[in-house]
């Protein structure tokens, strides 16, 4: 019983240890941005998840950046990471939460365009200006103060593109895509069809998903090339965990004539293009993403006027400019 | 008993072991003295303690107090694995071989061949072995045999080989001829001889006189825990071994009340099942039939028949003269016939549940005729009862775990007196159940039996069944063997020897 | 009860203590969550910010309670999360594409739900299988339904009298809250006041006595299943308008909350004990873990040691106050 009594006076202290390491509101000066009128700025996060290794860099790029905004006294406070879990119901938790701690602005990175839009709804009927990361709601033109992201659709034209340069004879090729139903996933395979479907040398055997996994892929590649043999000429993935896991499987069965792309611009993949294993990959710009985000979030604390889009463009990764962007590890 | 002229005569020396569980004393200074290359019967009730015993000397009991001496040097163990290792091994009655091994893999478990020093098993080397083992015996498989594919008798006697491959000086049989027919029997008796022969000795626990007589060398009775006597076979007749193991008068004082026995209720016919075959009898109004016979001979898994329990091959059931068609306990407790289980914990109570809805389960049907349970009604119904029984807990909200065995008992009749049954079946209701408990229950059959009730009760304690039964059927093998009246009994006419004679077969 | 402590030093050791605490003492606990987090968090001390837990909770808390039932039976519902996604696909399909009205839409959909959590019960009833084998392998086959029937694409649920299933309001109190607070007392009702609720409880506590009472242990087990489908279906609803999206990935992971909270709430994995309002503070202790702090600002990746933490603590606690052996 005693033991008992002591964790729970150890949690309480731990709680309110965590609550004075919190900021103290230092006197602001009134702030432009401050929306509801209790004399602070404060900036909301939800991400996306903590997990997958497309969102880890982001996360930690934004809490280097808004820590020391923090600092500067440009804000006066941010929620901290707010874990999304991959899932819309979650996010509309969260923006629930954010009103309630005070948000005057908040990021979000949607886990769905339609599940995540009631959280932007909720957010800006409560007056919080909301910028919208990586992906778009359903209702962010309408609602968001801006939306700093790239365009799926382009970067599925640059995969496509990258195959049919490559592969000038054509071929069969198959496509693994994302968990289902996710936008990027739709948005990357729409554009990616839409050259890829018009060309009658170019045949898509198969089209499943991988759910975003390179172990997945791999299996899906691994039964690709037991069945089409020779005929297959590329493999074509949402991400490029997913591409660099199949190229892995082709090289090691002899096949490395195939060629295996997708989008992101992960570590792995990148170390894999400057090795010279995987031919490209579609770098997503993720950090530039959230640097934007965050450079909208201080000018709206200034009260300064946001374009409603920032384009941060996708980029074709080739040997040619690799150094540029794999920092190696 | 026998003078100790040489105590290097003797393999096993037990002297002055007790062991209690809780507060039940089950082995009270008992001694048992066996030689070498003997073949020694224990015998003794139910109950009397005989499988304590054996449990302290394998490892899986630790005695409370008391010497055990084997081959002159003192003798202790924590495990069966280390009775082998010292030479000393049981032959359950329940074997329980792994479906899925060979014959080498079982003889050789716990002490495989290794290749050389590795991890690795040698299974060429280990199947040679057993080869030359089993060639031995003449057994009629092979070492890579499954042992899913064998008889009860030949997973025995593979059970026997690998005892024998141990180097057993002392192998303990308890009831083994218990599932085998009489070719095989005599098969392990030509086998027993070999290992006597080999100067092998064997404790022989069974509850068949005749294999007592043929194939043993000297017993030891047990009674109620604690040691009677050593016999040499030679010499020593069957009634008085009887005599041995029940010794003692009807000492308890029942409180049995006579009362008018009416019309017939309930009457099975010819009925046959799991572990019983061809059961006729009546039980009347106001009649408490008792059925008495040893662990095994067919009494629970006749009335787990008749409640629903277990599936009835063949007969025919009848309540109030109309035949009646029992599939589950449901149907059985429709038609108003209940059942005391004789394993409390199991079949009883659901022990982390309070004792209100664990007395009102079987009446919940009855109880709700609206959507819901009428909780206030049920409260008062449940006191009344529990106080009729004489529950002793601090309220019908405790959990029945928190009860002592008695008061579970209690608890349990409770809950089917509640159904106010035309037929009640009791099965061994005062097993480990205190002394005063013990007699209140007495009385309530009494008084049960009397507003009418027809009981039908099993108990393997010979005073308790005559003492409280108005009629004793006696079962041997799976069989009816005799009946006995309450006037018999109490003409003296009837005595325990003669219901245990019955129960042995006679 | 402090000033007691004063006056016995041994009052922890006291029956009456265990007794108390083993049957408050979650609730206990929730209350000093709550009273820390109002002193350290001053936003977390507004009645908009419980309203907002009691709206967060609902969808899990319904879950929780279906999920409770089985487990108290004796076994698990693994397929409660593809459940909410398949209502999800199944309102969209009805709702958006064939334009059926909102009522007869969401009773086609619990209709659906119900009776797949019933096939659960006949499964793992009829052929004693695993409950936690069945349920794994319907999840799989649900979510794939889910699949089909959407397509894998989202639908967007524009019809603002569907959306109004989560943020509309009868009078100051959220519709979610409402219907959890009703399905609470219905189920507080069936546990504790029913036949039905004996029942799941007897056979989860010891199923051969439940046989030996005459208990219908079959039909018990069927219906812990199906009220258990009929909950996430309603969950489901909940969910769909919540995000206003119908898709094939949403409630994902969603039992293990479900399950957490019926563990913190007392419920025992071995069966046969649970309490309607312990698992209703169990969801309640969930749901202010996350909101609690998300609003102290507590890294995310602490919540999960705490969630973690409180599931083990809760049932030290249980087996501390109860001495179940």
């Amino acid at each position: 019983m005693k033991k008992l009594l002591a964790l729970l006076l150890t949690m309480a202290m731990v709680l309110s240890l965590v609550a004075c390491a919190a900021p103290a509101p230092a006197a602001p000066a009134a702030r432009a941005g401050d929306v509801n009128g209790d004399g602070k700025f404060v900036v909301g996060y939800i991400s996306k998840n903590t997990t997958d290794t497309f969102h880890g860099p982001i996360n930690a790029h934004a809490t280097a950046t808004l820590d020391a905004l923090v600092a500067d006294g440009t804000i006066d406070e941010w929620t901290g990471i707010l874990d999304g879990l991959t899932d819309p119901g979650k996010q509309c938790d969260l923006a629930d939460d954010c009103i309630t701690k005070g948000c005057d602005a908040v990021i979000i990175l949607p886990a769905e365009a339609e599940g995540a839009a009631p959280a932007v709804q909720n957010l800006t009927d409560n007056g919080v200006a909301v910028v919208v990361v990586n992906s778009k709601t359903t209702n962010t033109d309408e609602l968001a103060a801006t939306y700093c992201g790239s365009d799926d659709v382009y970067a599925g034209t640059l995969l496509a593109q990258h195959v049919v340069d490559n592969c000038p004879n054509g071929g069969k090729y198959i496509h693994i895509q994302g968990v289902l139903g996710n936008s990027a996933q739709i948005q990357r395979g729409e554009g990616m069809h839409s050259i890829m479907d018009a060309l009658t040398n170019f045949e898509m055997v198969e089209e499943m998903t991988g759910n975003w996994l390179s172990d997945e892929a791999q299996r899906i590649a691994t039964d690709a090339l037991n069945k089409y043999g020779d005929e297959l000429v590329a493999i074509i993935c949402d991400n490029d965990d997913m591409s660099s896991g199949a190229q892995g499987v082709c090289n090691e069965a002899g096949r490395s004539d195939i060629v295996c792309i997708g989008v992101d611009g992960n570590n792995y993949p990148l170390s894999m293009v400057k090795a010279g294993t995987m031919l490209a990959t579609v770098l997503q710009d993720g950090v530039g993403q959230i640097q934007a985000g965050i450079d909208a979030v201080v000018a709206i604390s200034k009260g300064e006027t946001v374009e409603k889009l920032y384009d941060v463009p996708f980029v074709l990764v080739t040997s040619a400019n690799v150094d540029q962007y794999y920092t190696g590890e | 008993m026998d003078d100790m002229l040489n105590r290097s005569d003797y393999i096993l020396n037990v002297d002055g072991v007790s062991k209690a569980f809780g507060g039940t004393q089950a082995l009270k200074d008992v001694q048992l003295h066996v030689k070498k290359g003997e073949v020694h019967a224990l015998l003794g009730e139910n109950g009397a303690g005989k499988s304590t015993l054996m449990n302290i000397i394998i490892g899986l009991l630790q005695k409370d107090a008391g010497t055990i001496e084997f081959e002159g040097k003192p003798y202790h163990v924590k495990s069966p694995v280390e009775a082998m290792n010292l030479g000393i091994t049981m032959i359950h009655q329940e074997l329980n071989p792994e479906p899925n091994m060979t014959v080498a893999e079982n003889l050789f478990l716990h002490r495989e061949s290794m290749k050389g020093k590795s991890f690795f098993l040698d299974k060429k080397a280990q199947n040679k072995r057993a080869e030359e083992l089993l060639s031995k015996f003449s057994t009629p498989y092979g070492p890579k045999t499954m042992m899913k594919d064998m008889t009860l008798a030949q997973v025995q006697m593979s059970e026997i080989i690998k005892a024998v491959s141990c180097d057993a000086r002392l192998i303990i049989m308890d009831e083994p001829t218990s599932s085998l027919d009489s070719n095989e029997t005599d098969h392990l008796f030509n086998t027993i001889r070999e290992l006597k022969a080999r100067g092998v000795s064997i404790i022989y626990i069974s509850h068949r006189m005749e294999e007592i007589f043929e194939i043993c060398d000297r017993v030891s009775v047990f009674r109620d825990g604690t040691y009677v006597g050593a016999r040499d076979m030679d010499g020593v007749t069957r009634e008085e071994l009887i005599h041995l193991m029940v010794g003692r008068k009807v000492t308890s004082v029942f409180p049995k009340v006579d009362c008018p026995i009416g019309d017939e209720v309930f009457r099975v016919e010819g009925l046959c099942g799991n572990g019983f075959e061809d059961i006729s009898f009546t039980v009347h109004a106001g009649e408490i039939v008792g059925l008495s016979g040893l662990v095994g001979s067919g009494r629970s898994e006749t009335v787990r028949a008749i409640f629903g329990l277990d599936p009835i091959k063949k007969g025919k059931m009848f309540l109030n003269g109309k035949e009646i068609n029992i599939k589950n306990p449901r149907s059985a407790i429709k038609k108003d016939i209940c059942m005391v289980n004789e394993d409390r914990k199991a079949y009883g109570l659901c022990l982390f549940r309070s004792l209100r809805e664990n007395i009102s389960l079987p009446t919940l049907p009855d109880r709700q005729r609206k959507p819901l349970i009428n909780q206030q009604r049920e409260k008062e119904e449940v006191a009344t009862v529990a106080e009729k029984l004489t529950v002793k807990a601090a309220s019908m909200e405790h959990n029945a775990y928190s009860l002592s065995g008695g008061n579970q008992q209690k608890v349990v009749l409770a809950k089917w007196v509640m159904a106010s049954p035309k037929f009640l079946i009791l099965d061994e209701p005062t097993r480990g159940v205190d002394v005063g408990a013990k007699s209140e229950i007495h009385t309530l059959m009494s008084q049960f039996a009397s507003q009418g009730m027809a009981i039908l009760m099993i108990s393997s304690e010979l005073p308790e069944i005559m003492g409280m039964s108005d009629r004793i059927l006696i079962y041997h093998e799976g069989r009816l063997n005799g009946e006995f009246s309450r006037q018999d009994i109490l003409d003296a006419h009837v005595t325990q020897n003669d219901i245990l004679a019955k129960e042995f077969g006679q | 009860m402090e000033m007691k402590s004063v006056e016995k030093k041994s009052f922890f050791k006291t029956d009456e203590f265990k007794l108390f605490m083993g049957k408050y003492g979650i609730g206990v606990i929730l209350f000093g969550m709550l009273v820390i987090l109002c002193i350290v968090e001053p936003s977390f001390r507004s009645t908009r910010n419980f309203i907002n837990i009691a709206k967060q909770v609902a969808i899990n808390g319904m879950i929780a309670y279906g999920m409770c039932l089985v487990i108290t039976s004796g076994g698990i519902d693994l397929t409660v999360g593809a459940q909410l996604a398949l209502a999800a696909c199944l309102l969209g399909e009805f709702i958006m594409k064939r334009e059926m009205a909102i009522l007869p839409a969401c009773i086609f959909t619990l209709a659906i739900t119900t009776f797949l959590g019933m096939c659960n019960g006949l499964l793992i009833a009829k052929f004693n299988m695993f409950p936690f084998v069945v349920t794994l392998s319907m999840q799989l086959v649900i979510r794939g339904l889910a699949q089909v029937i959407s397509n894998a694409q989202a639908i967007s649920m524009t019809k603002e009298a569907f959306k109004n299933i989560y943020s509309g309001f009868v009078g100051p109190i959220p519709v979610p809250v409402i219907l959890f607070l009703i399905v609470t007392v219905i189920m507080y009702l069936l546990l504790h006041w029913t036949k039905l609720g004996r029942y799941i409880l007897a056979t989860g506590g010891n199923e051969k006595a439940a046989v030996a009472s005459g208990v219908n242990v079959f039909w018990t087990k069927v219906l812990a299943y199906t009220i258990s489908g009929f909950l996430s279906g309603l969950a489901g609803i909940i969910l769909t308008a919540k995000t206003s999206s119908a898709q094939s990935n949403l409630g994902i992971g969603y039992e293990t909350d479900a399950i957490a909270a019926c563990v913190i709430g007392g419920t025992s994995f071995l069966g046969g004990v649970a309490t309607v309002p312990g698992v209703f503070i169990g969801i309640f202790i969930i749901g202010c873990i996350y909101n609690g702090m998300n609003l102290i600002g507590v890294s995310s990746y602490y919540q999960t040691i705490v969630k973690g933490a409180m599931i083990i603590a809760a049932v030290l606690f249980d087996k501390m106050m109860n001495q179940r052996t």
